[in-house]
């Protein structure tokens, strides 16, 4: 391994990256964006407040207590809706035609029926009668669900004050997590993993495919450069590619969703791994697949089962067993984990299993680079 | 005797059933400028990439500068410049870049500027490559391929593409790196480019050498045809034709072409002429060129058959 040849290497590709203006602004581009959104997602995460459309068809007392404790849960933003509702066939109407996903209704006589009932129980007489309110819903919108079931929950807080019973089971929730973190701390080192690996994944397999198409590689061929040193040199280039945009990424969190993560050596350490692994995986994707488009999809067919079964987004439990096991297989599932332990729980286990996982693969997969890929061609 | 550089012995490459380069042989003489001449697909990048290197042959023994191509890869390439078909280098390098690269790449100090002026490149050097006419990317090419000094060049379709003057540039480089001595091993399908710059030719038809040899040499050889074309003659010049017993056409208003065996014969026509008084606006002589060397071997036409690409 001659380290001039590499350096050589690296060089012309960091001035060919500097000079072409377009590549920088979609290397940055693609963690910034996803850093942006998910930081505006979950900014406001647990103080969320949801719109919610009132009929109050009864007008009563009682009506406008149960409309004015909603509203002061803070959860709900009530929206009282005029006499152009008269009934639940208007409701249904209006929400169609408002494009609402849901309304409650309160009908005509609750305010009696809620006093009925009320006295009743204050004279102990026995009674099985109940007041309704009326959710109007669309089912194929998630945001109506989520409505409902705080309105339920709302709504067993009032059943049980009625009972006069005091609680016998209380939930105390506690974190794992010594410090205070936000929601996008946690999101954070996914997003990094993530975009460290599309870069070096999908810049490598561009960057050869490129080449090869425009005779480069067969001319390197013709000269000393070995194609371990080029593999050398194009994995150090996904790593400045890999750096800017983690710093991108941490610079856009704690300036604008103040992102407060550990900062220690871990971090660089698996973003390098990360990028060994995969601008490795890209290397032998082009060794193999000659066309730049298909050579495109294999990258593909590799990046989304990833994205989607390492626990970037979703979380692994909610999978059936067989995903969880397959998952673990991921080489991108421990950058996670162990980027997480890195940035957040500073789990020890997690980062020395981490860690090992990721260096005997990057090392497995360079060798396997060097071994397989000559500049030789049949 | 001139030293052989290259010896290419039963040289046979297959891709599965498809034999590309079907058992040839030849050498390559030290200072000369030898051209690999034939239309696309063949064989010709097949052979001379296996000759560089980067390919390697299903049979055969190829030895360069006296080592094996199977067993001297690194010494070979270090000792060889390798101007690959449709050359190309990296986009937003400047031409001094590229240059500087490569020379790096072979842990060269060649005196880039003096490279670049050798390839008449010198007012390019901080153009950047993606900006540079066709003419001067291969001339790029060109000085990438001396970058270590080599004792061989291969040269591969170095002016597909090209127009008629930027190939005329790239000809007097290639001539002029023949006068500093070195070999020039050459892939076209323009016989044009054969007859400016080859020393020794072979032609390369579907994998088989079918004739190698001088420009000269292959033309006496298998078409030694002379046209004389006479024009604006009088009538009677047909039976000269007919008297010598050669091929003669008429081609419309007083024009007639005939095709003499020899230059003895050239010179009996003209006496005829003159004996017979005929008169006439010009004579036009001209000798066979390897375009009709290669449709007498193969019955194909090398120009048709190497630009429909």
């Amino acid at each position: 391994m001659n380290f001039k040849l590499v350096y050589a290497s690296l060089s012309i590709t960091l001035k060919e990256f500097y000079r072409s203006k377009a590549s920088m602004f979609f290397v940055l581009l693609f963690p910034i964006i996803l850093m942006l959104l998910f930081g505006l997602i979950f900014q406001d995460q647990g103080e969320t407040v949801y719109d919610l459309h009132v009929r109050d068809l009864d007008g009563g007392l009682n009506s406008q207590n149960i409309t004015e404790m909603l509203g002061n849960t803070e959860i709900f933003n009530i929206i009282e809706v005029g006499d152009e509702v008269g009934d639940i066939d208007d409701a249904k109407d209006y929400l169609t035609e408002h494009k609402l996903n849901a309304m409650l209704v309160i009908p005509e006589g609750y305010s009696d029926g809620f006093d009925a009932i009320m006295i009743d129980r204050f004279l102990g007489i026995p009674t099985n009668d109940t007041v309704d309110v009326v959710m109007i819903y669309d089912p194929a919108n998630t945001a109506a669900m989520t409505k409902i079931s705080i309105l339920n929950s709302i709504m067993d807080g009032v059943n049980k004050a009625a009972t006069g019973m005091p609680d016998v089971l209380v939930l105390e929730m506690e974190t794992t997590v010594s410090d205070d973190f936000d929601y996008i701390d946690f999101f954070a080192p996914g997003i990094i993993a993530m975009s460290v690996m599309t870069t070096a994944l999908f810049g490598t397999v561009t960057i050869n495919t490129e080449l090869r198409q425009k005779g480069i590689l067969r001319k390197l061929a013709t000269t000393p450069l070995s194609r371990s040193e080029w593999l050398l040199a194009n994995i150090l280039y996904q790593l400045c590619m890999a750096v800017l945009s983690t710093i991108s990424i941490i610079l856009i969190g704690v300036g604008l969703f103040d992102l407060n993560p550990h900062l220690n050596l871990f971090l660089p350490l698996f973003v390098i791994l990360n990028v060994f692994a995969f601008s490795g995986i890209g290397m032998l994707i082009t060794r193999f697949v000659k066309e730049a488009e298909s050579a495109h999809a294999a990258a593909n067919a590799i990046m989304f089962p990833m994205m989607f079964l390492s626990g970037t987004f979703f979380p692994l439990e909610g999978m059936p067993d067989f995903l969880q096991t397959f998952a673990k297989v991921l080489p991108l599932y421990y950058v996670n984990e162990g980027l997480r332990a890195a940035m957040i729980t500073l789990d020890e286990g997690t980062l020395m299993t981490s860690t090992i996982v990721l260096i005997v693969l990057a090392i497995v997969i360079f060798i396997l680079g060097v071994l397989l890929t000559s500049w030789k061609h049949d | 005797m001139p030293e052989t550089i290259i010896q290419v012995r039963d040289l046979v490459k297959q891709y599965g059933d498809n034999t590309a380069v079907n058992s040839i042989s030849f050498d390559v003489n030290e200072g000369e400028v030898f051209a690999f001449l034939g239309p696309n697909g063949a064989g010709k990048t097949t052979t001379v990439e296996i000759i560089e290197t980067i390919r390697t042959a299903t049979s055969g023994d190829i030895q360069i500068l006296g080592m094996d191509v199977n067993k001297n890869r690194t010494e070979i390439l270090k000792r060889i410049g390798v101007m690959p078909q449709d050359f190309s280098s990296f986009d937003r390098l400047t031409v001094w870049e590229t240059v500087q690269y490569y020379a790096r790449l072979f842990g060269s100090d060649v005196d880039i500027d003096r490279l670049l002026k050798l390839v008449n490149l010198g007012e390019e050097r901080d153009k950047h490559y993606v900006t540079l006419s066709g003419g001067l990317k291969q001339r790029v090419g060109i000085a990438v391929a001396l970058v270590n000094d080599p004792e061989i060049v291969f040269l591969d379709e170095p002016t597909t593409g090209l127009d008629p003057r930027a190939r005329r540039d790239v000809w007097e480089v290639v001539k002029d790196l023949k006068k500093r001595g070195k070999t020039i091993f050459l892939t076209t399908h323009y016989m044009e480019e054969a007859e400016v710059l080859a020393d020794d030719v072979a032609i390369i038809s579907k994998g088989d050498i079918i004739a190698h040899g001088s420009v000269d040499g292959l033309i006496d050889r298998f078409c030694s045809t002379i046209h004389v074309a006479i024009k604006g003659a009088g009538p009677g010049v047909k039976e000269i034709a007919d008297e010598m017993s050669l091929v003669s056409e008429s081609l419309g208003n007083g024009n007639v072409q005939i095709e003499a065996e020899n230059n003895e014969q050239v010179v009996e026509i003209l006496n005829s002429l003159k004996n017979k008084n005929i008169g006439y606006g010009s004579v036009d002589i001209r000798k066979a060129n390897l375009e009709e060397v290669f449709l007498e071997l193969t019955g194909e036409s090398l120009i048709d058959k190497g630009d429909a690409k």
